[in-house]
């Protein structure tokens, strides 16, 4: 076996015992920046709850952030992060107002049940991006996995590249924008929200029907690729819930009657 | 049985959880200057975009996600300026600190936060010293 091995760190985080600040950021006046490399998930963390809490420097950079899992959850406060590198699984969840970017690829779940804020990835993501997110945009210039936004509930979600299979399973509100083609099983039992896509979609998932285009995705669409760079829109197909299974009183009489 | 306690019903009001009703919900040139572009993140609304006028018991109201509760909106809305307003008000809601969710922050946050959220430069940060509630007389059981 030939080469370095670079990952040094038990990669489940399953034990983390120093809970000591490290204190190894480079300030200069409102900014700060830090290398990641040594650090475990765990220091990261607190070196970024010291320099915006307690300094108050809103203004970030992590280099070399090594595609540790769980980087920059619950943050609460209005502030630009850049990390220089990759994010694993589960990084910038249940974010409430800062403004990030990462200049790599992400895991999973990135951004699960974020409330607001701005996130952009210049990679590709995993499987589950958006999960259960609740507000904010999360702009994802590459391609994604499979259940894009499962269970969003606000926000947008803006996709350069493709989208995997079951993308928007079980939207209840907000917005996606998939620049490319989407996999089978679109929006698979949404409840509401709009879907719009510029490629192909393999298939529709159930109770996912095509929309009538308004204004106000026109609005929407131009609004988000004039503040995002995106260029000039292309053409969209939107997705909507056709509202089918919309309602528990929709259930067959036997059934009424069963319950009754 | 004299105590105040919360009515029984689906929805919450924020009113019933602050104890109050405040004048920003019956006075639209209260909110009429809250900017909600400086306030939020990003070059939009952004999380604003999702808040829109809704209905509670017959009256206007906004949702308030930071406390599960409804506020109400009492004044007359210009037509046209509906969901604007909504948000608006809410806004007011949050960066005066009158929702519930953060009256509770300065006693129950478990990790630093700014106790006002992201929307007030230079809020105080809250929850770096929570300890877990003790109960008088309580001990742990044997074995555990």
């Amino acid at each position: 076996m030939s080469g370095a091995r670079r990952t040094t760190y038990d990669a489940r985080g399953l034990a983390e015992p120093h809970a000591e600040v490290p204190k190894v950021s480079d300030i200069d006046g409102a900014a700060a920046s830090f290398d990641a490399t040594e650090l475990t998930t765990r220091q990261i963390n607190l070196e970024l709850r010291w320099l915006l809490y307690e300094l108050r420097i809103l203004d970030v950079t992590v280099r070399n952030p090594g595609a540790k899992h769980s980087i920059g959850v619950g943050i609460l406060q209005r502030c630009r992060i850049r990390y220089e590198g990759s994010l694993g699984y589960f990084g910038l969840g249940l974010i409430d107002g800062p403004e990030i970017t990462v200049t790599g690829r992400v895991g999973w779940s990135v951004c699960e049940n974020m409330m607001s804020g701005v996130v952009v990835i210049e990679k590709n993501a995993g499987s589950l991006t958006g999960a259960a997110m609740r507000g904010g945009d999360l702009v994802v210039h590459g391609s994604v996995g499979a259940r894009t936004g499962i269970d969003q509930k606000g926000g947008t979600i803006i996709v350069g590249g493709d989208a995997g299979t079951m993308t928007a399973f079980m939207m209840q509100r907000g917005r996606q924008i998939i620049l490319g083609d989407v996999g089978p099983g679109l929006g698979d039992s949404m409840y509401d929200g709009q879907i719009y896509v510029a490629g192909s979609v393999k298939s529709l998932g159930i109770d996912c029907v095509e929309g009538e285009w308004t204004d106000a995705d026109t609005e929407l669409i131009e609004r988000k690729f004039r503040i995002y760079g995106l260029g000039t829109p292309p053409a969209f197909q939107k997705f909507v819930c056709g509202k089918m299974l919309y309602n528990y009183d929709n259930l067959e009489p036997s059934e009424k009657k069963l319950v009754i | 049985m004299n105590e105040p306690h919360l009515s029984t019903k689906i929805g919450i009001d924020a009113e019933e959880l602050a104890g109050r009703r405040f004048p920003y919900q019956e006075d639209i040139s209260l909110v009429e200057d809250v900017d909600l572009d400086t306030l939020t993140p990003g070059q939009d609304l952004n999380w604003l975009e999702d808040v829109t006028l809704l209905q509670e018991d017959g009256v206007a109201a906004v949702f308030d996600r930071y406390s599960n509760s409804f506020l109400k909106i009492y004044f007359d809305i210009p037509g046209g300026r509906e969901d604007e307003i909504a948000r608006k008000v809410l806004m007011k809601h949050l960066i005066e600190g009158n929702s519930y969710g953060i009256q509770l922050k300065a006693k129950h946050a478990k990790f630093p936060q700014p106790e006002l959220g992201p929307w007030v430069e230079g809020s105080e940060t809250v929850g770096t010293d929570w300890t877990p509630p003790v109960l008088e007389g309580w001990e742990r059981p044997a074995g555990h």
